[in-house]
């Protein structure tokens, strides 16, 4: 149980982080992203592209080997690219789809066919066969109670300070609090002199910066590959949804709860030989928690049936 | 535009993509386009289902692949079969078409499962639960292994629905030289999508059909004249359901074997393209639909080689995919309305 424990809190942070990156951008854009997990899936497989050892078995592109960069500038460039990749799929699409006024369920279907797309792109790019990056074997430890290696410490460490620092960020800073005049009213923004394009080109280059790193945290516990962003995905969706879609605070909350349900689950006695279904009880939670509290535990109530 | 003029333009596409399969394939092209027009009969019945959620009483579902899988797996454990990883015989079953209608019996009690508690969210809420309930069927189906088989999946049930196979396709599939088998499926799928046709004109301009199209344009409205917009939209929910179960149901007939791994959502979001493709809120749509789209997955692996000097199936499976994608992005961002559909019944903004 308490193994499962440390499990749960490593996944949690994952989803964490990646539940606040969808929880911010549907507050402030209101689009529901289903290429969310693209964007989770981009930030792992670039990683892998820049880290590993162009002597190492993995092939790029029928030919490309990978570019053996440093481990550290790796996750640099692959978090400026994913927020490269937010920017531009605001610039090239999605500001353009609101200039033109499309519903939300036609944006949605969009995001579908964009997540389509991607995950095909990638198995392209990186092949179907799983991917680990160039990072030594570490022993488990004892931390407090957890059983985690080094790397797993520093994953839930850096995971928590990113959401602190996204906190700060979004409480104090000028950019922060425009974001959320913009997701509280877009038109009382604009008329209060905010330029809400910027703020949502901001936030979609935060938000997939914020996504690529959950991806990369995924990609350093477990591995990488080609689909692994919508296996996801619907994790940080129950994530999302659990806090209170919209709000940062609860979906830190909620990814959180929903990462560690999903791995302390495999300990529960009518779990036990089951454990390929885990992901079955936080999606159940998730449909159990719209019926009961729509808004979720943090979120505001609003007209949501 | 008038619906003559879509027609001819639906079909003139339609004709267009099956002539450049005879014109690209030198080999069994016969074969290609009977393999095609199983796939393309059996997705135009399951988009027939997903057009009466969405597009005739706006119901976002994303978990159609899961009403698929229930019939599916309800009809085909209840017939004769052998499941599992020992691959164990079960040769006792019910009658075929008993079987096949408590399978869409069982379609619609699940539709009415899911669509109970979810109906009363707003459509992107909607969305997300009807696809995680699908994901849920999924990941139960493939854990209950004694049940269902799991992963091993379902095999040799096939005989029970080729016994019924009448003579006459024998005859036809060797002047045609096609596997007998797949022409059946292919048949019977088409006689399903006809009637199926025919049954959804008679409705879509009953009471129940308007009222059911009032409940997509204003729900308000609907109670206000005192009909129970909630329980028009389970009905509706049922019915499209049970219309997806027989299409799971053909699909496991044509691929002879029965996996979980069919019903992942990326074949909810393949139906999407159907409809979108053939016209939201139209009965004829789908057929068009999904004839066109299955010439475009077909023709994709030619694509593919003009790509890469030797595609793999990987290769082959992602461009094909991707255009998939990018099919999607292009309808919705052009023509949202399909070849079939009207702009005024497309139903786009959230409620």
């Amino acid at each position: 149980m308490l193994d499962q424990l440390g499990n749960g809190l490593l996944l949690g942070i994952i989803i964490s982080v990646a539940s606040v990156a969808l929880s911010l951008l549907y507050g402030v854009t209101r689009i529901v992203n289903f290429a969310h997990g693209e964007i989770i899936a981009l930030g792992a497989i670039m990683a892998s592209f820049f880290s590993n050892l162009p002597t190492s078995r993995y092939i790029f592109l029928e030919n490309t080997s990978p570019l053996g960069l440093s481990f550290e500038l790796s996750l640099a460039l692959s978090i400026m690219i994913c927020g490269i990749f937010g920017a531009l799929l605001e610039l090239c699409v999605f500001r353009p789809l609101r200039r033109n006024d499309f519903g939300n369920i036609a944006v949605l279907v969009i995001t579908i066919g964009i997540s389509i797309f991607l995950r095909h792109l990638y198995l392209i790019f990186a092949s179907s066969k799983p991917q680990d990056y160039p990072l030594d074997l570490q022993r488990r430890q004892q931390y407090f109670i957890f059983d985690l290696t080094p790397r797993d410490f520093k994953i839930i460490v850096y995971g928590i300070l990113i959401m602190v620092i996204f906190g700060l960020f979004i409480s104090f800073t000028s950019i922060g609090k425009q974001m959320r005049a913009v997701r509280d009213s877009t038109e009382l923004a604009n008329i209060s002199g905010i330029n809400s394009d910027r703020i949502i080109l901001y936030t979609w280059i935060l938000s997939s910066m914020l996504a690529g790193t959950a991806g990369i945290f995924q990609g350093m516990i477990n591995d990488v590959r080609w689909n692994m962003g919508f296996l996801i995905l619907l994790l940080v969706f129950a994530g999302t949804v659990l806090g209170g879609i919209g709000t940062s605070f609860g979906a830190m909350v909620g990814g959180f709860i929903i990462g560690i349900v999903v791995q302390v689950s495999v300990a529960l006695p009518f779990m036990e030989g089951h454990a390929e279904a885990k992901n079955a009880i936080a999606l159940a939670i998730m449909i159990f928690i719209l019926l009961i509290r729509p808004q979720g535990i943090f979120g505001i109530k609003e007209r949501i049936s | 535009m008038t619906d003559l003029k879509r027609n001819l333009i639906g079909l003139s596409l339609i004709v267009f993509s099956i002539g450049s399969i005879y014109l690209l394939n030198d080999e069994g092209p016969t074969r290609i386009f009977i393999n095609l027009m199983a796939f393309a009969g059996i997705y135009a019945i399951s988009a027939i289902g997903l057009n009466i959620h969405f597009g005739w009483t706006g119901l976002i579902n994303f978990g159609h692949a899961a009403f698929m899988g229930v019939g599916a797996y309800t009809t085909i454990l209840l017939i004769p079969h052998a499941a599992g990883r020992e691959g164990s015989i079960n040769e006792e079953g019910l009658p075929l078409f008993l079987a096949i209608l408590i399978g869409l019996v069982a379609s619609a009690i699940f539709g009415l499962i899911i669509g109970l508690p979810a109906i009363r969210l707003r459509g992107d809420y909607l969305a997300i639960v009807t696809i995680a309930s699908s994901e849920i069927f999924r990941l139960v189906v493939r854990d209950q292994e004694d049940l269902t088989g799991g992963v091993y999946g379902v095999i040799s049930f096939s005989d029970v629905f080729q016994d019924i196979r009448p003579k006459f396709l024998e005859d036809l599939s060797l002047r045609l030289d096609v596997s007998v088998g797949q022409l059946w499926v292919a048949t019977f799928s088409w006689i399903m999508v006809i009637l199926l046709v025919f049954l959804l004109k008679r409705l879509q301009n009953s009471p129940w059909g308007r009222a059911l199209r009032a409940v997509r344009e204003d729900e308000d409205a609907v109670r206000a004249l005192g009909k129970n917009a909630v329980w028009l939209k389970l009905q509706s929910f049922m019915l499209g359901a049970s219309i997806a179960g027989l299409s799971g149901i053909l699909l496991a007939f044509n691929y002879g074997t029965l996996q979980v791994e069919m019903f992942v959502p990326l074949l909810t979001f393949y139906i999407w393209a159907i409809m979108i493709l053939g016209g939201v809120g139209s009965i004829s749509g789908p057929i068009f639909g999904s004839i066109l789209f299955w010439a475009f997955i077909s023709e994709t692996d030619q694509l593919a080689s003009l790509i890469f000097e030797n595609a793999d199936g990987q290769q082959i499976a992602g461009v094909r995919f991707m255009l998939v994608g990018v099919l999607i992005i292009a309808l919705m961002i052009l023509r949202p309305s399909g070849i079939m559909g009207k702009k005024e019944e497309l139903l786009l903004d959230v409620k």
